[in-house]
């Protein structure tokens, strides 16, 4: 079922070095109409990686597409099409969300009032209201709004739930997909919230310490990826399994992290003379932190 | 076209199997009947709020178990006559009772004290729809 | 290069220090009444009220619109605009310039108005004040540029600082060029080589200035 469709990101070899980090070999591609969660620890490089995407930052070498145009060259074409909103970004304090929506409105030929006012309404926003007299929350909304209302062919958020309340986090998470409706715009969105990556995302990457440690679609992770616990009796030895990631003893418990699962595992151990307790799935929280430590410990599979 | 289907983030099945649960109850009640568009993937996915792909592979699962019929570009409908048939809850029945009896091993029941838990529960069960 | 952006962009500029620009309209204009209306005294107290006002403005204006937006976090804002950094520098330049300029040939011309029309007054120093009134126009386009290259509130301060005291130092040095000394008090405009060369190389200065932070600027590859 898979077709032939255009990438709206696509990284290859790209480097950044500053003093006390480096971004490295970043290898990233992501299909038009998808959406992709981007997840990785603080300062694992996930605002460096989106500001080269953006073309804000300029990469040591490898190459940047966006949309088709190349970045950082590109960018000013780019941006059109582009709706960029950031944890560290903020509005003008002195200005009212009325301003930015005509600021907006005068640059971008494609901003919808009527929609940017159904936002300010489904997110409880004032439109006179100062930029400075916002909460948090407020001001996350404010920024979501604008972007969402020129309906770009590509969202970039860095963090777009976080600091949100519930209610909030909703009505976002609702407005996001509401944008996958339309099968030519795309969404890459980088958060600390496994949760709401894990539901709507249709790929992840993981990145740590400045290097992408995976990159997939999200069903196949969930498939793949199981904790067993197994009882070994004293005297039998557990065969080498594929995609072991992580193993731990206690007594005659192991417990076993797979990145390969596969059902005929079961009668291996079995034939083994071990006998699996349980098979769980994991959560993509679960399977990034995994992922991380084996990964920091040095165990690959 | 609002499909009613709900998921649970305290199940711990994967989402795709909750939906394709859920829409074989829905043609299975007769809210859905043969023949009937149901949602398109994206339209499903927006809705639940779930993504694209885990929409797209429990359609391709219940395409594939012929319940209903994904036509690429024109959407999906329900099959004609879908097989709704007990041998897939069979496969499901089976792979639980080898685990309840993995479980009743492992604390010492024999097999009878297992099949009177057995028992109990689908009494409680009956107990319970009634 | 983008022209309907950098428009925008410099609108926006002018919206944002809109109260800046009306205080300091409203202070030069305050302080030419005073140097008008008040007599002899009230004319230097005037004279040195209007620099005030030019000065502080002009250093504001930078720090404003540059170091402030990038500390408020509003650079990112901005930068996800469909601009390129280039474009971002042409609109600081023009829109610290224009900004400036409105108050600054208010003053100038207000002030070479009344030194012509007023009755009593020394016309012989007007080449003296187009020299120091250009003068501070190089000056703020200084500021402005070190503020563009260097990003930092701590050369913007050292610039200003430079400004205000080279404002005094080129004061008194100008004022004791034999050419321009002879004839400052008299009755008649006289401009010689030297008073004309003098402000032809203040205006080719602030050509130089912005043309060098253009280029500087644009070697830059990252915005954060």
């Amino acid at each position: 079922m898979t077709t032939n469709t255009d990438l709206a990101v696509q990284f290859a070899g790209v480097g950044k070095k500053y003093p006390h980090f480096t971004l490295d070999d970043i290898h990233l591609e992501q299909e038009e109409g998808s959406i992709m969660g981007f997840i990785g620890a603080n300062g694992a490089g996930k605002s460096t990686t989106i500001r080269i995407l953006m073309g804000l930052v300029h990469q040591d070498h490898g190459m940047v597409r966006v949309l088709g145009h190349t970045m950082p060259h590109q960018q000013a074409a780019a941006k059109f099409d582009i709706g960029y909103v950031s944890e560290d970004m903020r509005l003008y304090r002195t200005a009212t969300i009325d301003w930015h929506m005509r600021f907006i409105r005068s640059i971008y030929p494609t901003f919808d009032q009527a929609y940017a006012e159904q936002l300010c309404r489904r997110f409880d926003l004032k439109p006179q209201q100062k930029v400075k007299g916002l909460s948090h929350g407020q001001r996350v909304k404010a920024a979501l709004m604008l972007v969402l209302a020129r309906r770009p062919r590509l969202l970039v958020l860095d963090e777009p739930t976080t600091g949100l309340d519930p209610i909030a986090r909703q009505e976002v998470l609702g407005e996001l997909m509401q944008v996958l409706s339309d099968e030519r715009r795309t969404i890459l969105f980088s958060s600390h919230n496994t949760l709401d990556v894990e539901q709507i995302s249709d790929s992840i990457t993981f990145i740590d310490r400045g290097r992408i440690i995976d990159s997939g679609d999200k069903e196949g992770y969930l498939d793949r990826w199981r904790r067993m616990r197994v009882d070994v009796p004293p005297g039998v030895s557990l065969p080498s399994l594929p995609g072991t990631i992580q193993k731990a003893s206690t007594g005659r418990i192991t417990v076993l992290t797979t990145n390969s699962f596969d059902p005929a595992m079961t009668a291996l151990c079995r034939d083994a003379g071990a006998t699996v307790h349980n098979i769980d799935r994991m959560t993509l929280e679960e399977i990034f932190v995994a992922n991380v430590a084996s990964r920091r410990e040095g165990v690959l599979a | 076209m609002h499909s009613g289907i709900t998921i649970s983030q305290s199940d711990s099945r994967p989402m795709y199997l909750q939906i394709m649960e859920q829409i074989k109850q829905r043609i299975a009640l007769g809210d859905w009947v043969p023949g009937q568009e149901i949602p398109s993937i994206r339209q499903l996915a927006v809705e639940l709020r779930v993504s694209v792909i885990t929409i797209k592979r429990a359609y391709l699962e219940l395409d594939r178990e012929g319940i209903i019929v994904t036509q690429h570009g024109k959407g999906s409908t329900v099959a004609t006559d879908p097989d709704l048939s007990p041998r897939l809850y069979d496969q499901e029945l089976t792979e639980h009772v080898d685990q309840v009896a993995r479980l009743g091993e492992l604390l010492g029941h024999s097999p009878e004290e297992l099949a009177n838990r057995v028992r109990e529960a689908a009494d409680r069960l009956v107990k319970e729809h009634v | 290069m983008n022209f309907n952006m950098i428009r925008l962009l410099v609108l926006k500029d002018w919206y944002l220090q809109r109260w800046l620009i009306i205080g300091s309209l409203v202070g030069g204009a305050m302080a030419l009444a005073i140097t008008v209306l008040t007599g002899k005294a009230g004319f230097f107290i005037g004279l040195i009220l209007l620099v005030t006002v030019l000065v502080v403005e002009g250093a504001q204006l930078a720090v404003s619109t540059v170091i402030t937006e990038r500390k408020e976090q509003n650079l990112a804002f901005v930068m996800s605009l469909p601009i390129s950094y280039r474009e971002y520098t042409m609109s600081k330049i023009l829109a610290n310039i224009l900004i400036f300029l409105v108050p600054w040939a208010l003053v100038l011309s207000g002030c070479l108005i009344i030194l012509l029309a007023a009755p009593g007054a020394v016309h012989g120093l007007v080449p003296y004040v187009t020299i120091m009134g250009a003068y501070l126009l190089v000056s703020t386009c200084a500021i402005l540029c070190v503020t563009l290259m260097t990003e930092s509130q701590g050369w913007a301060t050292a610039a200003i600082i430079v400004g205000n005291v080279g404002f005094n130092a080129v004061g008194y040095l100008v004022a004791h060029i034999p050419g321009i000394a002879a004839t400052m008090f008299g009755v008649r405009v006289l401009w010689d080589s030297t008073s004309i060369g003098i402000v032809l190389a203040e205006f080719a200065s602030v050509l130089l200035l912005l043309t060098l932070t253009f280029l500087v600027q644009s070697r830059k590859t990252d915005f954060l």
